[in-house]
């Protein structure tokens, strides 16, 4: 995104709309820090510019730049899956694609969630670390696309220094792998210059019940209240 | 999308907030899903819905998003989500879409103990949970907690600290009534997952706490 510097008259509306704060003013100027900016039309949808100076400019559809506002603005396309927001099923159809079965986890990572984006050099680091613990990185997934063929968990060079609003990036663990796994996760999460909002996917057991929360309390990771629920409405149903 | 998890805030101002997000599966149903998504979006919208949205057309009901032009769009989708405020609503939804039998998947995001139970009391079984581990890595890049509760009710993140900061800051001047503040902060979450109500009786606490008294009070 960037503004127009001709036409902008420099009243400041746009600025507190920008959620990663890349809208600056100077010498009473208002521009935008391209390369902190995520592409995400948050400013320009807000109709707040009397002059109509914020624009999206042809490079921002460009690659590896065009990677910005597919991860940042939900209602654009990721090309190679058809798909909008960040462009994951987890949980969501479990009920009739069986991609978490009972004996498993999902787990589900959100880099830069919520709101201070992340450069893809920091997913890399845990996309990395997970390929070295033979993990594997799920493929029906935008963030998959982006990764090098040779199943290092590296992304293409041309993308690393990209910044994005948000990416989730799911992995199939099994049940007995947990606390190993989590243990070393959230240890190489503190070194990310990012946030990262953890998920983590359960099937429920023939009691309707969730054994997985009393296993992670004991583990001393607390479990958020509130969650999503699959209901158990799609059909065929996978049991 | 996992965006209406990780919403953050004290167990009694998350009580009545639940999203349900009608989602077909892609190599299942997701092949002329139109019809079954515009019934979903009749029988949310026969219960008392509070917000709906349409990252397509970059505008949620509460900026404007007109349901009738919005049914039209489903063809070229594979979801719906709707938010609510009660859980009789809730209850009404997945009642109506078991009934009505449309085969796609549909999950329910709020308190766990509630929704389960919200699922069993219409004859459904829980399948499947994403919970929420909370929010790990460099934390001190975060706003305040206070600043969280609004801004997590946008999953994508497109709600800013700083226009939740600057809205806020104008109720409590009294520059703005609590439910303009509400549709403000509500705009940017093109999916129309903020909950209005939610925010509205987050920011009559606000106002409570320091002392301030709302425009609505003060007309009344």
């Amino acid at each position: 995104m960037k503004i127009n510097t001709e036409k902008c008259v420099g009243c400041k509306n746009c600025v507190p709309y920008c959620p990663v704060n890349s809208i600056l003013v100077s010498d009473g100027k208002v521009f935008i820090d391209h390369d902190e900016c995520v592409d995400c039309g948050v400013c320009l949808r807000a109709e707040v510019c009397p002059v109509d100076a914020l624009y999206m400019p042809p490079e921002c559809f460009e690659y590896p730049r065009a990677i910005r506002m597919q991860f940042s603005d939900p209602g654009v396309e990721h090309p190679n899956l058809k798909a909008w927001g960040r462009g994951t099923e987890e949980a969501k159809t479990n009920d009739v694609s069986g991609k978490f079965a009972r004996g498993e986890y999902g787990l589900l990572l959100e880099f830069g969630r919520p709101g201070t984006g992340t450069r893809l050099r920091e997913i890399e680091k845990v996309t990395t670390f997970m390929r070295s613990m033979d993990i594997p990185i799920l493929e029906d997934n935008p963030l998959y696309g982006l990764l090098e063929a040779d199943m290092s968990g590296k992304f293409k060079p041309e993308f690393v220094d990209e910044k994005i609003l948000s990416g989730i990036l799911e992995l199939r663990i099994v049940e007995d792998d947990l606390e190993d796994i989590l243990g070393k996760m959230f240890s190489l999460l503190k070194t990310l210059d990012t946030v990262v909002s953890v998920g983590l996917v359960s099937r429920f057991d023939e009691n309707a019940r969730l054994p997985v929360i009393e296993k992670l309390e004991a583990m001393g990771i607390p479990v958020r209240p509130n969650a999503k629920i699959n209901a158990g409405l799609g059909r065929p149903l996978i049991d | 999308m996992s965006h209406s998890l990780h919403r953050y805030g004290t167990r009694e101002n998350l009580k009545n907030d639940f999203c349900i997000y009608t989602r077909a599966a892609r190599g299942v149903n997701r092949e002329n899903c139109g019809d079954k998504l515009r019934k979903t979006l009749e029988i949310y919208l026969s219960e008392a819905v509070v917000n709906f949205g349409s990252s397509h057309a970059g505008k949620c009901f509460l900026a404007g998003l007109k349901p009738e032009e919005y049914a039209k769009t489903l063809d070229n989708s594979y979801g719906i989500i709707a938010t609510f405020a009660d859980r009789e609503a809730v209850k009404g939804v997945l009642r109506k879409a078991k009934e009505a039998e449309l085969g796609i998947s549909t999950v329910v995001s709020g308190l766990i103990d509630d929704v389960v139970d919200i699922i069993h009391e219409v004859g459904l079984k829980p399948h499947t949970a994403l919970l929420s581990l909370g929010i790990h890595g460099k934390t001190s890049l975060l706003p305040e907690k206070e600043v969280l509760e609004f801004t997590t009710m946008c999953g994508h993140s497109l709600l800013a600290q700083n226009l939740v900061r600057s809205v806020v800051e104008k109720v409590k001047n009294g520059r703005l009534t609590i439910e303009e503040a509400s549709l403000i902060l509500a705009k940017p979450c093109i999916c129309g997952i903020f909950n209005v109500k939610r925010c509205a009786g987050i920011l009559a606490e606000k106002l409570k706490e320091c002392g301030c008294a709302s425009n609505e009070e003060k007309g009344a």
